[in-house]
């Protein structure tokens, strides 16, 4: 029993990062009916540029390091948010009127020149965060032993999805953003200008995947320029078992995701770890081809 | 007057001759983009410095060594490609590449156009058993790996023995290969399995081995899955001593598991030149470290440079570049007993002869200690 709970807060550290990044696609493919393949470079170039910041400021020397992870994170986020929005500007926004499928090859044209972009800048290396940010220790919840840097992550990532939730459902501008994803033009009619709501949402997508690129940087330590692959396709996956463009979707997807891997390794086997997820996957989508949260959209005929 | 347009006259006719002479091409495939990105840019690097070297010399059979260099991409269809390129471009032979399955792909595609390959990391035993003629490596196979670490196993005096790889062909190749070898000896295998590699997190995979209590834990995949594995149950707080295969090792290695962590981790490698007596490895590694500011970090990139010295000379030994006479002489006579990495000669399967792995293990400074 002891071994079943350790799993599972493994799964959930997991799928809280898979959540992060899930709702970058899940907001985008909302609006836009488009996947952004770049969003796992963004990732990337997230945790690039916490070790970047972390090496020439210091932060968490000057100011504690708990501030100073957090200006740290939000500098990250910053950063993160304006490279999204030049990728929107460039790669996305003059596509517009174009077929879908332009706009997808322009997606993946978009992630391969950033991946190599980080290649060309920081090296093919295996790069690494500074050690002993966080203190290792680990702490005693009930005889399972969790790293504090695990408890972080897992209630940052918590509070990110907490505070976009409350936004896109409380706000006038979180309103106006679900008002787009439903109907553009029902939505330009009604005042809201759609172009900005799209650029927005491409700020905040990014942002999180930044947040959550420094996160794994913090956490595990080492990084590298093909992670966005990785973790993008984990991330893909997880949107869609929620339900793609259901933001609450992308949450419980990433999530479950992380869980299903982990207790797939723990009681079936490890290696088929990846076939168990995906496998999973299909048997959602046979019950509920929107996935888990996904509303059912009647075809237009 | 007169003596100016001798000196003219000469000139033009030096670098007439100069012009006519073509260049002997030997290629480099070598993982530039991809995942092992890292270690063919040092095995270019190693390459680079070499053929400027024997190009000062006066290159071979009076020619100049060109070096062209292709990417694999750390992937076998990427390989494919450029090993089809390469037979494009007249390379008499050529040096890699790293991992076994990356030049499995490329094997046959460069023993149809009749050039030399001389694999410099690709471990997996299968790879000269297919009978290719002009197939050589100048890494160690997996068997000769496996008798090591199940002789390092051995000494620890493990009982129970975890096995974890990473389904590649190199790493299974050695879970495999080890396996039998220690149930033989009477040590019980309790937990064999594989991770996914390339992913960050591997803690659900250390919760599942702890549960199976293993002494030790034997890793075959490759060095930032063993600095994750480290780091990841160090910070578990499971104290089980690792061992690692020979692509667990990397300078790098210290720095993404952290000193504490690595700190008893032992391995089995084929010695880095730092670890060879040798007049030339000393001398390589400074040139190496004069040119590009640090010493090589991989036992590979040193190989590829072996193989490199081996080609260049075959080449000027049987002063042909004919490739069946030169695959003969290489199987049956050639002998080098200055290669960076120690001795080299090859069996008619065209494998490195003679045994060239040694064992080591981290000390609490983070550095490697050779064990007897």
């Amino acid at each position: 029993m002891e071994e079943f709970f350790q799993q599972l807060t493994n799964g959930l550290a997991v799928g809280s990062i898979y959540a992060l990044i899930a709702l970058g696609y899940t907001m985008v493919y909302g609006v836009l009916k488009l996947i952004n393949f770049a969003h796992g470079d963004l990732f990337t170039i997230g945790a690039y540029l916490g070790m970047t910041l972390l090496a020439s400021f210091a932060l968490h020397e000057t100011i504690g390091p708990f501030i100073g992870l957090v200006v740290l994170a939000l500098m990250v986020m910053g950063l993160v948010a304006i490279l999204g929005a030049i990728v929107e500007r460039t790669a996305y926004r003059p596509l517009r009127e174009s077929p879908r499928l332009s706009a997808v090859v322009s997606a993946l044209g978009a992630s391969i020149f950033l991946q190599n972009a980080v290649m060309l800048i920081y090296g093919a290396r295996f790069q690494v965060y500074p050690e002993d940010l966080i203190p290792e220790t680990a702490i005693d919840l009930f005889g399972l032993y969790v790293p504090l840097v695990r408890i972080l992550v897992l209630a940052a990532s918590l509070v990110l999805m907490a505070a976009l939730y409350t936004f896109i459902q409380k706000t006038r501008i979180g309103t106006a953003i679900r008002a787009a994803a439903i109907d553009q033009d029902a939505a330009r009619l009604m005042g809201i200008d759609v172009t900005r709501v799209i650029l927005l949402v491409f700020l905040i997508g990014p942002a999180l995947g930044g947040a959550a690129g420094l996160m794994v940087g913090l956490q595990y330590g080492q990084i590298n320029f093909t992670m966005g692959w990785t973790y993008g396709m984990k991330a893909f996956t997880a949107a869609i078992l929620g339900g793609i463009g259901n933001i609450p979707g992308a949450m419980l997807g990433g999530l479950l995701l992380g869980v299903i891997e982990a207790m797939g390794s723990a009681y079936i086997s490890i290696a088929w770890k990846d076939a168990i997820a995906f496998f999973v996957l299909i048997l959602i989508l046979i019950v509920r081809p929107t996935g888990l949260l996904g509303e059912r959209v009647a075809e237009k005929v | 007057m007169k003596k100016i347009v001798f000196v003219l006259m000469t000139v033009c006719l030096l670098t007439a001759t100069a012009y006519a002479q073509d260049t002997i091409k030997i290629g480099l495939m070598a993982p530039l983009t991809g995942s092992f990105a890292s270690e063919g840019a040092e095995m270019k690097q190693v390459l680079e410095l070499l053929n400027a070297e024997l190009n000062a010399k006066g290159g071979l059979l009076g020619k100049k060594v060109e070096l062209i260099t292709d990417d694999d991409g750390s992937d076998a269809r990427t390989a494919a490609l450029a090993a089809q390129r390469l037979t494009t471009k007249g390379v008499v032979a050529v040096i890699g590449t790293y991992g076994s399955s990356v030049t499995e792909a490329s094997q046959n595609i460069f023993n149809e156009a009749k050039i030399i390959q001389v694999a410099n990391g690709s471990t997996a035993i299968r790879l000269t058993e297919k009978g290719l003629k002009y197939f050589f490596r100048t890494c160690p196979r997996d068997d000769e790996q496996g008798k090591v670490a199940v002789d390092a196993i051995v000494k620890t005096k493990a009982k129970k023995v975890a096995i974890l790889h990473d389904n590649s062909t190199y790493a299974k190749g050695l879970a495999d290969e080890v396996k039998p070898q220690l149930e033989k000896k009477g040590i019980k295998i309790v937990f064999f399995d594989a991770l996914t590699p390339k992913q960050s997190d591997y803690t659900a995979v250390l919760t599942k081995m702890k549960g199976a209590g293993p002494d030790l834990v034997f890793f075959t995949g490759y060095y930032s899955e063993a600095g994750l594995l480290l780091k990841q149950a160090k910070q578990m707080n499971w104290k089980v001593p690792f061992l690692g295969g020979d692509a667990t090792y990397n300078t790098d290695l210290v720095k993404l598991a952290g000193r504490e962590a690595v700190t008893g981790f032992s391995f089995v490698m084929p010695p880095l030149p730092k670890y060879l007596p040798s007049k030339q490895a000393k001398s390589f590694l400074a040139d190496f470290k004069k040119k590009y500011g640090n010493e090589p970090s991989s036992p590979y990139s040193v190989l590829a440079g072996d193989g490199f010295r081996v080609v260049a000379a075959a080449i000027a030994q049987t002063k042909t570049t004919d490739p069946d006479k030169l695959a003969n002489y290489m199987k049956t006579q050639f002998k080098d007993k200055d290669a960076l990495t120690g001795t080299i000669s090859f069996n008619a399967k065209g494998d490195r002869v003679g045994d060239v792995y040694r064992y080591f293990k981290f000390d609490s400074k983070g550095e490697i200690v050779l064990q007897k």
